[in-house]
């Protein structure tokens, strides 16, 4: 317990530490939105007066900081000057949608990397394996960026899927089943690119987990007892090799990110992706610091779900507790 | 029980040529998974006392903090408590230049002579390290000490360019021996430096430090397991258990009158052919 | 290392592509800002050997271009006038390194024919000229925020590594949050404190400077484990006993074991870096015109009827793979190499 609750402890400095990067690189901001607006002939001087202490902006950063904390913690995350609305109103819909995608993409590519990486383990050195090692390094040659186009021109080309979006025009009219079919429908491209960026990754690192545990002395002494091949790979081999994969999981976690607000962008999928650069492009501070939080909540959440994994799974973990708690 | 005991030659004032009082060594580690700190105390209070050209047996078990205490003797750590007299003077906690002047009396040759020796250094780069370090002589008279160790060590000079793994082991620790020989020092500490090495190479490499300790006027302190090896080259054996010092005495007394339990289970699981004869072969030197 | 013909082929690749870059102006047939309004989306011109009358020429020659009258927008190649490709030709000028002024270009055609190798854009623009002098920007994006970023991170690893300690701690901790960030958002994040309006090498290099802060967690990792476990070796303690300054344990004993680290690192940050830098050129918040680097030359993919009707504006695009696969490449035989030499 003590190990889950200085995990805790640790996720939460981070994200306070993650909170006063990101308020702080906002306040760098030199030119915002209300220098444009005031550049505006249509809007007067005291419009902006009025806003700028609406918003707080003539108090000092540690005050500000402190006003915005606050404010998050009530579930507001400030004000979006271009959309009109409240982030955390904007970021809900969005993140919901980066959730799917992203959440859909990691269990697409671990669905595939497990069984291809004990495959590939189990048949060492043979055509299949190299076949795999071949595709693999091709793919993972592959930028991102270009993946995406490729599978964008693809569907473009062929018609096959739809090219981009979440949701096809008529949405609204359809029942609960066409909705979810619909929805699906358009996220089969997005979540394959994102998840075949993933899956060289996870497929090299499952095999060489696999290889490992393999050649390690109790598996030679099962496969000496008998044990039918199978069983030895996937009850035996397989759990020993899976310490190393779940710290790749919090790892995976952050690059899936990254990769999805490209992906977000090329294929015109409504997540937190295109609103980041939207708001970029607008000087939109408060979204931009909303969507830093946000991804690295995610980030931090998953890590932690990785370390919760970690301590139900190796028990030396828990062995070192029980043995300090008896010392 | 510091012993009663004649030097190998006349001492200056029959004082050792190092002492040690009380030392303590504490080392603070982590868990590895979950980051935990907890003390380990690897030297508890060790006192010993070691005679101008004498050789001293360290003897004891894994963890019994033998390589602790020769750490904290060759300066490459700083003991936690205790003192350290060398050459009749107090040398715990030295700084700068008096420091530097300490290293170059006391060094220290390790187990595995693949792992003391860089790799990319060639055999002259390895043996004129400590002389370049220390500033001591121009290239010219590096050169020519770096000829004059090889020849102590009886190493060919014509090997001086080959890189370590070119060299077999046990020409891997002659060159660690010459190296640590380079600044002159007055006690050399061994910490299992013969235990890789065969029992034909351990007698020839036995017979070279002998020869070296005569030559030279040098003092060892020689820690190993092999009782029986240490039974035939030292003055006088000390036995540690635990972190501390348990039993010095002369080589003869502790092989006759184990008095220490320890000291006696160790006796009694050295394997000799002929336990009586084990007194015998003691040589008084 | 002789043996690895891979690792040998991958950086010849690797330098041929260097090279080319670096002398986009000499490689290139036409100037980066060369423009022909008439011929706007041009696919790319196709080189032949036989003539119409079945001749075969050793040089190969480019037919003129004309419009399609049946399916306007489109080009159709006009038998009647041939241009054979010539080597070394005198064409538009333009400065070596900002210092030498030469006007010879690899190859070309005479006037008024084109040698659209990879066809034009919307402004009739050189593709392949396009290319290589957008490779400027690309590849030195990644290459001087690959040393940027390994640099740091062996300046912190080493002293982590080394001192051990409270400082140890804190820098690691530090490296966790970097990690724990994604760094895309976090790029994002600067770039939007950036303000829009500054020059555009500024915005690149304080970018690069960003993909280089970001990036240093890494490779200080690395480097520290490397640097813990070279610090227990016993030359370097033996070293130590002679007397050796810490500074002298560093630069003799201890870093050089953290070089095959440092490679490897290199080989693999860089196409990371160019790809960040490719990225954000392309969401159009990297460098923009005049400085238009890969990631402009790909933007245009970003419109519908560029990506359904214009398949070689696609070919910057896929060019980038040949290159990425080269680093990895290097990376992989880098580090099979370094496992397998004896310590």
């Amino acid at each position: 317990m003590k190990y889950l609750a200085r995990r805790f402890a640790h996720a939460a400095l981070l994200m306070l530490a993650i909170s006063v990067f990101s308020f702080a690189l906002l306040q760098c901001t030199p030119g915002n939105y209300f220098q444009t607006m005031r550049l505006d002939p249509r809007v007067s001087a005291q419009t902006v007066a009025a806003l700028q202490s609406q918003f707080g902006m003539h108090q000092s950063f540690l005050m500000r900081y402190i006003r915005w904390m606050l404010s998050m913690t009530h579930g507001n995350m400030g004000y979006s000057f271009s959309y009109d609305v409240p982030v955390a109103v904007l970021l809900q819909t969005r993140a919901r949608n980066t959730l799917l995608l992203t959440v859909s993409a990691t269990l697409l590519a671990w669905a595939l990397a497990i069984p291809l990486g004990i495959w590939s383990a189990a048949s060492k050195g043979r055509w299949n394996d190299r076949l795999c090692g071949f595709g693999i390094s091709t793919v993972l040659a592959i930028p991102d960026l270009v993946l995406f186009l490729i599978l964008l021109v693809f569907a473009v080309r062929t018609g096959l899927f739809p090219a981009g979006g979440m949701l096809s025009p008529g949405f609204g009219s359809l029942d609960f089943w066409g909705r979810t079919k619909d929805i699906a429908f358009h996220l089969t491209l997005p979540a394959a690119g994102l998840a075949l960026t993933m899956l060289p990754v996870l497929v090299r690192h499952i095999r060489s987990a696999m290889l490992d545990a393999l050649q390690s002395p109790f598996i030679r002494a099962a496969r000496a007892h008998g044990i039918p091949r199978t069983r030895l790979l996937l009850r035996y081999a397989f759990p020993a090799a899976s310490n190393p994969l779940i710290s790749l999981f919090g790892f995976s976690i952050a690059t899936m990110l990254s990769g999805s607000a490209i992906l977000e962008v090329i294929m015109s999928w409504p997540g937190l992706g295109p609103l980041m650069v939207q708001a970029i492009l607008s000087r939109d501070v408060y979204v931009v610091a909303g969507i830093v939080m946000l991804g690295s909540c995610f980030l931090v959440v998953g890590n932690l779900i990785a370390d919760i994994l970690l301590l139900v799974s190796d028990p030396r973990i828990r062995v070192d507790e029980n043995n300090e708690a008896a010392l | 029980m510091i012993p009663n005991c004649t030097p190998l030659k006349a001492s200056c004032e029959g004082t050792p040529l190092l002492e040690v009082r009380a030392l303590c060594k504490d080392y603070l580690q982590r868990r590895p998974l979950t980051r935990e700190k907890f003390r380990v105390r690897a030297l508890a209070s060790v006192n010993l006392s070691v005679d101008y050209g004498a050789t001293l047996g360290l003897v004891g078990e894994s963890g019994a903090g033998k390589s602790t205490l020769a750490r904290c003797l060759a300066q490459i750590e700083g003991p936690s408590s205790g003192e350290i007299q060398f050459d009749g003077r107090h040398v715990t906690g030295l700084k700068g230049k008096p420091l530097a002047d300490l290293r170059r009396q006391i060094q220290m040759i390790f187990q595995g002579a693949t792992s003391a020796l860089n790799p990319g250094f060639t055999a002259e780069e390895i043996i004129s390290e400590p002389l370049l370090i220390q500033r001591r002589s121009g290239c010219a008279e590096q050169r020519k000490r770096a000829l004059e160790l090889m020849e102590q060590v009886e190493l060919p000079a014509s090997s001086l360019h080959k890189l370590p793994r070119e060299f077999s082991g046990g020409q891997r620790q002659r060159l660690a021996i010459a190296r640590a020989l380079a600044l002159r020092p007055k006690l050399l500490i061994l910490d299992e430096a013969l235990s890789h090495l065969d029992l034909a190479n351990q007698a020839i490499m036995l017979e070279l430090l002998a020869r070296l300790q005569k030559e030279q006027k040098l003092t060892y302190i020689y820690i190993s397991h092999d009782l029986g090896m240490l039974a035939e080259i030292a003055t006088d054996i000390a036995v540690m258990y635990h972190g501390t010092v348990v039993e010095h005495k002369r080589t003869a007394e502790i092989l006759d009158r184990p008095e220490h339990p320890y000291t006696q289970d160790l006796l009694e699981a050295m394997p000799v052919c002929e336990p009586a004869c084990l007194a015998s072969r003691v040589v008084e030197r | 290392m002789k043996r690895r013909y891979k690792l040998w082929l991958a950086l010849a690749l690797l330098a041929a592509f260097h090279v080319f870059v670096l002398f986009a102006g000499f490689a290139a047939p036409y100037s980066y800002s060369a423009e022909d309004r008439n011929l706007p989306y041009a696919p790319p011109t196709a080189l032949h050997f036989v003539d119409a009358h079945g001749h075969f020429h050793f040089r190969p020659f480019v037919y003129a271009i004309r419009d399609n009258p049946q399916a306007p927008g489109s080009y159709t190649e006009d038998d009647t006038r041939a241009y054979p490709v010539h080597f070394f030709v005198r064409g538009s000028s333009y400065k070596i390194a900002g210092l030498w002024r030469l006007n010879v270009h690899l190859f070309g055609v005479h006037k008024p024919g084109r040698i659209f190798l990879m066809g034009t854009d919307g402004y009739g623009r050189d593709q392949l000229t396009r290319f290589l002098y957008g490779g400027q920007i690309s590849l030195a994006a990644g290459l001087i925020a690959a040393v940027f970023s390994v640099g740091l991170g062996v300046f912190i690893g080493a002293i982590s590594g080394f001192y051990g300690g409270w400082l140890d701690e804190i820098l690691m901790r530090a490296g966790e949050l970097f990690f724990a960030l994604p760094w895309l958002y976090l790029l994002f994040a600067v770039r939007a404190a950036l303000p829009l309006r500054i020059a555009q090498w500024q915005v690149f290099l304080l970018l690069l400077a960003v993909c280089g802060i970001l990036g240093w967690a890494r490779p200080a990792r690395l480097i520290r484990g490397a640097v813990l476990s070279a610090k227990e070796r016993n030359f370097v303690i033996a070293a130590r006993t002679y007397g050796a300054s810490d500074f002298y344990l560093l630069r003799r004993h201890v870093l050089p074991q953290t070089y095959s680290i440092i490679l490897t690192q290199f080989a693999l940050l860089i196409p990371q870096f160019i790809l960040a830098e490719v990225t954000l050129t392309f969401l159009g918040l990297g460098v923009g015109e005049p400085m238009s680097s890969w990631g402009s030359l790909i933007a245009s993919l970003q419109h519908y009827y560029v990506m359904a009707s214009y398949w070689w504006m696609f070919l910057p695009a896929l060019l980038l793979i040949p290159l990425f696969l080269a680093y990895y490449v290097v990376a992989d035989e880098l580090q099979e190499h370094f496992k397998s030499v004896p310590l």
